[in-house]
């Protein structure tokens, strides 16, 4: 009978420990110390983080995907309050917002915010800089391994040379190649017209012949290892690549180039709206762009820390494109289900 | 009477309890695991998406409409081409590689049996990797050409179907190599001598007598390579560059950037039902399922 009753003891204990587990775990969750980032991965320093919690004390803890819709679908299927702070693409901000899932920023708590350059401020996707703030970006540019290749590449028609037959590493991202095939046409990424769509669907067929490889993680290992002479990839991913091998150079497309940016952002339900406006706020700071742009090279909209990195920076126009390269990009938009079913179609073709 | 209830509710605890205690807890495990998901998918592919590609719970049989489209039904052929080709390399390699390990008598016997074993310890994808270095337009083997001037210069040997079987040969070998060990292990030798003694030649000793008696292990051994060629969509990614899409590759593509949920639901019924195809004619041509279990 004793050891029973001494059963039953211990087994209370152990639940009441368990509670008092979880317990206390909530409650530092409900702190106003602590804030959840959503982030890309292999997109923002970790020595980035640090410094933030070091300056203002709130734990910052980091979860990472590796695609806009991956987010999406996390973001959907966790509770509110999850996450706080999230870092989608242009088109994904505009999605979010007709999905009223995204809280307001409060303008006055943004004071870093001139720190980003003219062109990239009020931008479509979210007029007025109402819901979002921009990070980091790109531009889908040509890279060229000049020793390779003898055609003088400067457009993306040019990508469809009969020269360049088994030699291409593009993106491996339908609206990407179906929106450059777009684009070497004179037509816009977003077209919905099924009329110009088959026109465009005839074109890119026969890059088919050219395209050795598809690679969106890492194409510049196919450029650096010669495997491919010519590539359709980020500008970023270009500048690694010129950096291994001096024959790569990098060719913004005359039509103007496929844009991306990606950009903060707060989730409605978060429990830490304050937090989540003084990480944003030290994000748009200076010197932390600084450190991000120096460990990831993608096209930086804060012209303050642009300036600040000196000539070896801001004069390599892989690192940071050129402003008319900016004003004639095109952002992907999105487009209705319909449309976007006839891009698969088009996709699943080239790729049969 | 009160007897013979007493009796059947006897019977119950002694039979019914155990058996649901034993097995509850798997069969519990085995719906939550295996039947739910598998209805959830069977559920999603009849749903519709919105304008945000949100999940709908409306039914359509438009997903099921888009694949049978000509487009769908060339990457369902290249599909089952390579998974054919490969089969087919993998019981002409593994055959006499099982036999050798089988029938040898030598010490080595352990050691060629770990070398099936061994490259299991290492994660595939670093294995397929390193198939692309090793293949490249600076990669070993043409260096190694080059250097022995047998090619003037590098040779593509990347990016095309022939890689993406090369690769799926590498990664699904040993699923041939172990169920045809087994089998003709199992084989009795006192067989083959019956046969030679009867006056019957080498060769038709083996067609006759072990090609017969091997058979499961052949069949099974397909069975397993078949069924994930389909849709290991990471080599064809890897080795093929995108040029050799499997059915696998579409799936991952409307689960991820087409992000359309129920599109690629109906596309995994597909796979199930191909799969379910395959395992069916196994069983027609006497395979037990016993032997896929290895």
């Amino acid at each position: 009978m004793k050891k029973r009753w001494i059963c039953f003891v211990l087994a209370l204990m152990m639940t009441a420990g368990l509670l008092a587990g979880c317990g206390s775990s909530e409650s530092g969750a409900g702190d106003a110390g602590e804030l959840n980032v959503f982030v890309w991965t292999e997109y923002v320093p970790d020595a980035v983080f640090e410094k933030f919690e070091d300056e203002t004390g709130i734990k910052v803890n980091v979860s990472t995907y590796s695609s806009n819709e991956d987010m999406l679908a996390k973001v959907k299927s966790e509770s509110e309050g999850a996450y706080d702070v999230v870092l989608p693409s242009d088109y994904m901000i505009e999605q979010m917002i007709a999905q009223d899932m995204l809280e307001e920023l409060d303008q006055d708590a943004l004071t870093n915010l001139s720190n980003i350059g003219e062109a990239y401020l009020n931008p479509s996707y979210d007029p007025g800089n109402i819901y979002s703030v921009p990070y980091q970006g790109g531009v889908a540019a040509i890279a060229v391994n000049t020793s390779m290749t003898d055609l003088d590449i400067t457009s993306y028609a040019d990508l469809f040379d009969p020269s360049l037959a088994d030699s291409l590493v593009v993106l491996d991202d339908y609206r990407a190649v179906i929106g450059m095939t777009a684009r070497s046409m004179g037509y816009s990424m977003n077209e919905t017209d099924p009329e110009i769509l088959s026109q465009i669907e005839e074109k890119l067929l026969t890059l088919k012949n050219n395209i050795r490889l598809y690679d969106s993680d890492s194409p510049k290992s196919a450029l650096i290892s010669g495997d491919c002479s010519v590539g359709y990839v980020w500008s970023a991913e270009a500048a690694l690549a010129m950096e291994e091998n001096p024959d790569i150079k990098i060719v913004y497309p005359t039509e103007g180039a496929y844009l991306f940016m990606d950009n903060w952002a707060v989730l409605k339900g978060t429990k830490n709206y304050d937090g989540a406006m003084q990480f944003i706020n030290f994000m748009l700071d200076s010197e932390v762009s600084q450190m991000v742009s120096e460990e990831f090279p993608y096209l930086n909209p804060n012209t303050a820390a642009v300036e600040a990195m000196g000539e070896e920076y801001s004069g390599n126009i892989a690192k940071n494109p050129p402003a008319d390269v900016i004003a004639a990009g095109e952002y992907v938009q999105n487009l209705d289900t319909d449309t976007l079913a006839v891009y698969d179609e088009m996709w699943t073709k080239l790729k049969e | 009477m009160e007897k013979t209830r007493k009796h059947s509710r006897h019977s119950f605890r002694s039979n019914t309890l155990p058996a649901v205690v034993m097995t509850g807890p798997m069969t519990l495990l085995l719906i939550l695991l295996v039947a739910v998901p598998l209805i959830y998918v069977g559920v999603m592919s009849f749903c519709s998406i919105d304008q945000y590609y949100n999940v709908v719970f409306q039914f359509t049989t438009k997903n099921y409409a888009r694949l049978v489209s000509l487009d769908y039904m060339k990457i369902y052929g290249q599909s089952l081409l390579i998974a054919f080709v490969t089969t087919v390399i993998c019981i002409l390699i593994g055959y006499p590689f099982s036999w050798l390990i089988a029938r040898t008598k030598s010490k080595y016997k352990k050691i060629l049996y770990m070398l099936v074993i061994v490259p299991f310890w290492t994660n595939s994808l670093i294995r397929v990797y390193g198939w692309r270095t090793f293949l490249g337009t600076n990669g070993w083997l043409n260096t190694a050409l080059q250097f022995l001037h047998l090619t003037d210069g590098p040779l593509n040997f990347l990016y095309n179907r022939g890689t993406t079987i090369l690769g799926m040969v590498y990664c699904l070998l040993p699923f041939m190599i172990l169920p045809l060990y087994t089998s003709i292990e199992k084989l009795d030798q006192s067989l083959l001598e019956a046969s030679a003694d009867l006056g019957a030649k080498k060769a038709a000793t083996f067609v006759e007598v072990v090609l017969p008696l091997t058979a499961g292990g052949i069949f099974s051994g397909s069975i397993m390579i078949f069924i994930p060629c389909l849709g290991y969509f990471f080599i064809s990614d890897i080795l093929g560059g995108g040029n050799s899409d499997v059915i696998g590759n579409l799936i991952e593509r409307q689960f991820q950037s087409g992000n359309n949920w129920p599109l690629g639901a109906a596309l995994s019924i597909v796979l199930i039902v191909i799969t379910l195809i395959l395992v069916k004619l196994y069983q027609r041509m006497g395979g037990s399922m016993e032997n896929l279990g290895v």
